[in-house]
């Protein structure tokens, strides 16, 4: 608990009149480094109160894990003995289910944050549930993070020329296009892709992230082969994203193009290109930015049915899995790990955004 | 003094709409002469903007040029009439040849980009053999509006109201352009802001030799500044004239009702 304090910045709201310290007066010389430990501190209370509402929220959970495991148990080794209470109590011990539901937080958390121990995975008893998760968190990595920032920039660049030369036939198809698509779930794209591209085609896999008959490693076999299995699963999100993407965008340019500054730059006889990069984008991407942070999580959601009909070896995969079983461990970890990836990712744009854009002044 | 700049002939412009067509500008001739400071008077909706923004080609629909021409003769180039050049013709004649000066309370600078940016794409577009000596120059044309050096590298939220017109002035004269179209360049400042920004406006004539088209509802600027002052009622022209002889003997009943709306101290209002 104690590392999860935050660091309380108390410059602005002291009143004393006491001349101003070393720190102080360093802080206040120094407004953007003590904006972003300000936002720092926000940062660390922001995931210590979802990491605490997602442990007592799993723990309500109906079902006893420890019964199921000994079930599994029992039926994989035919062992048809009753369990004896001293076994059950170990089990309850070494999943951290022994005491009452605040001394369970406290342990957790302490060994979460102090050893980064997520406790033993159900399923594969005994390796920890964070080793479970490492394995398919690149996974995840590879196709989450690469399929939204692509699209991303795809939607932001297609979604600002459709709004910059809105009226012409291109763009009014691209925009009811957008209309239509943005909203698809990702895992209906999915469906179709798989039916049209390797149901039908036969062109790609529709299952798995690799050749299992190639051997993993730094090998332009294997990462040809990687490249391969997650075309389709990054298309159907890059292909919705993109529209959603452009929707957005389209709508914070349309107003821009109105703006004084657009018709000055018109009357200075710059060049259309020029305009349109310089004055129309440059001030219709950076509320793009903070919508991408927020964004994250909403992708993350629906990245976890897109892995599962792929059946890609990503965190939502493991996740599935790990319900089904009641692997409670994994579970938490699995849900710990998408909020720290969000929270993370929101802190990195707010800090990035003050430097993109000069109006954005959130030290006083 | 006598060479004309901008020969104004017949033009109309129409906005056109669902309750039918409404005529902003209905056949103003005017002569605009090298190095004059020519107003343009009238009351709100009188067409006045609008025959500034149909001269600098910025008119958007529903507004469209109905009638007549206006013969621009830029020094060094053949004539162009402005309500027909198109295209890259137009663009290249734009800021070195004919340059724009908005409302400075209007956001015409670009919130994202340094003031000294904003200098920097005009005049390499325009001219870029002057890459070399942009450090140089920009100081000095802020200087030429009272501006100190250190503005060049502030955004325009930092700047006030005032100040933002001094930029706009200092940009609008950077390639020294044969005509300057001024949209109230006064207006949404205080008073004496706007005496300031009057006399910058006049030490640029000075300095530069510009001519300028100062469009304001506000005798008093006329008065100040320009050397002739024609007044627009209803789109028409109803008077041009010197200014002295415009405000000492003003032909039209409507321009001395302008004249009356002058406050003036020691009068009561009634």
């Amino acid at each position: 608990m104690t590392a999860e304090a935050p660091p309380v910045v108390t410059v602005d709201k002291s009143q004393d009149s006491a001349p101003p310290s070393g720190v102080r007066a360093w802080l206040s010389r120094h407004p953007l480094a003590a904006y972003a430990i300000r936002r720092f501190g926000l940062y660390l209370v922001e995931l210590w109160g979802a990491l605490t509402i997602a442990f007592f929220f799993f723990r309500l959970m109906p079902g006893d894990p420890v019964r199921t495991l000994i079930q599994t148990l029992q039926q994989n080794y035919i062992y048809n003995a009753q369990a004896s209470a001293e076994l059950i109590a170990r089990y309850r011990t070494e999943f951290g289910l022994d005491g009452n539901l605040f001394v369970q937080y406290v342990k957790y958390m302490e060994k979460l944050v102090l050893h980064g121990d997520m406790g033993p995975s159900l399923i594969n008893y005994p390796t920890p549930a964070q080793t479970v998760i490492l394995r398919s968190l690149p996974w995840t990595i590879g196709l989450l993070g690469i399929s939204a920032v692509l699209a991303w920039i795809f939607g932001v660049v297609i979604g600002a020329i459709a709004g910059w030369r809105r009226g012409k036939l291109g763009s009014t198809i691209t925009t009811n296009l957008a209309i239509a698509l943005a909203h698809v779930p990702f895992f209906f794209v999915a469906l179709i892709l798989v039916y049209v591209f390797a149901y039908t085609l036969g062109m790609l896999p529709a299952r798995s992230a690799y050749d299992s008959s190639i051997a993993p490693g730094i090998t332009p076999e294997f990462i040809g082969s990687v490249l391969k299995y997650g075309l389709l699963p990054a298309l159907s999100i890059v292909v919705i994203g993109t529209f959603g993407w452009i929707l957005s965008t389209r709508m914070l340019m349309v107003p821009i193009l109105g703006e004084d500054y657009l018709v000055y730059a018109e009357a200075k006889g710059l060049k259309g290109s020029r305009i349109l990069t310089r004055y129309a984008l440059r001030n219709c991407y950076l509320p793009q930015i903070t919508a991408f942070g927020i964004s994250l999580g909403f992708i993350f959601n629906g990245n976890v049915l897109v892995e599962q009909l792929f059946n890609y070896p990503g965190l939502g995969t493991t996740l599935v899995t790990a319900i089904q079983q009641l692997d409670f461990n994994t579970i938490l970890g699995v849900t710990n790990i998408a909020i720290f990836s969000v929270l993370t990712a929101v802190l990195l744009l707010d800090l990035l955004l003050p430097l993109l854009d000069p109006r954005v002044k959130y030290w006083k | 003094m006598s060479e004309i700049v901008l020969d104004i002939k017949g033009l109309e412009v129409t906005y056109r709409s669902t309750h039918g067509d409404v005529q902003a500008v209905r056949g103003v001739d005017l002569a605009v002469r090298r190095g004059e400071i020519l107003g343009i008077a009238g009351e709100s909706g009188s067409g006045k903007s609008t025959l500034a923004v149909a001269l600098l080609r910025l008119l958007k629909p529903p507004g469209h040029v109905t009638g007549g021409s206006a013969m621009f003769h830029p020094a060094g180039r053949s004539p162009v009439d402005l309500l027909t050049v198109n295209g890259e013709e137009l663009r290249v004649l734009r800021w070195s040849a004919l340059s724009y000066l908005p409302q400075g309370s209007m956001s015409s600078l670009n919130p994202v980009m340094r003031v000294q940016d904003q200098f920097k794409d005009v005049i390499l577009e325009h001219a870029p053999a002057r890459k070399d000596s942009l450090g140089e120059l920009i100081p000095r044309l802020l200087g030429q509006v009272g501006l100190e050096p250190r503005v060049a590298r502030m955004y325009p939220h930092e700047l006030s109201g005032g100040m933002k017109q001094r930029v706009l002035m200092a940009i609008a004269v950077a390639l020294e352009p044969d005509l300057v179209i001024a949209d109230e360049p006064t207006t949404a400042l205080d008073v004496t802001i706007q005496r300031v920004i009057l006399q910058s406006l006049a030490d640029l004539r000075t300095d530069f030799g510009v001519t300028l088209m100062v469009i304001s509802h506000d005798m008093g600027v006329h008065a100040q500044l320009a050397d002739r002052v024609a007044v627009m009622y209803e789109g028409r022209l109803v008077e041009v004239g010197d200014v002295r002889q415009v405000f000492k003997d003003p032909r039209d009943p409507y321009t001395r009702q302008l004249i009356e709306s002058i406050p003036r101290m020691g009068r009561r209002a009634s």
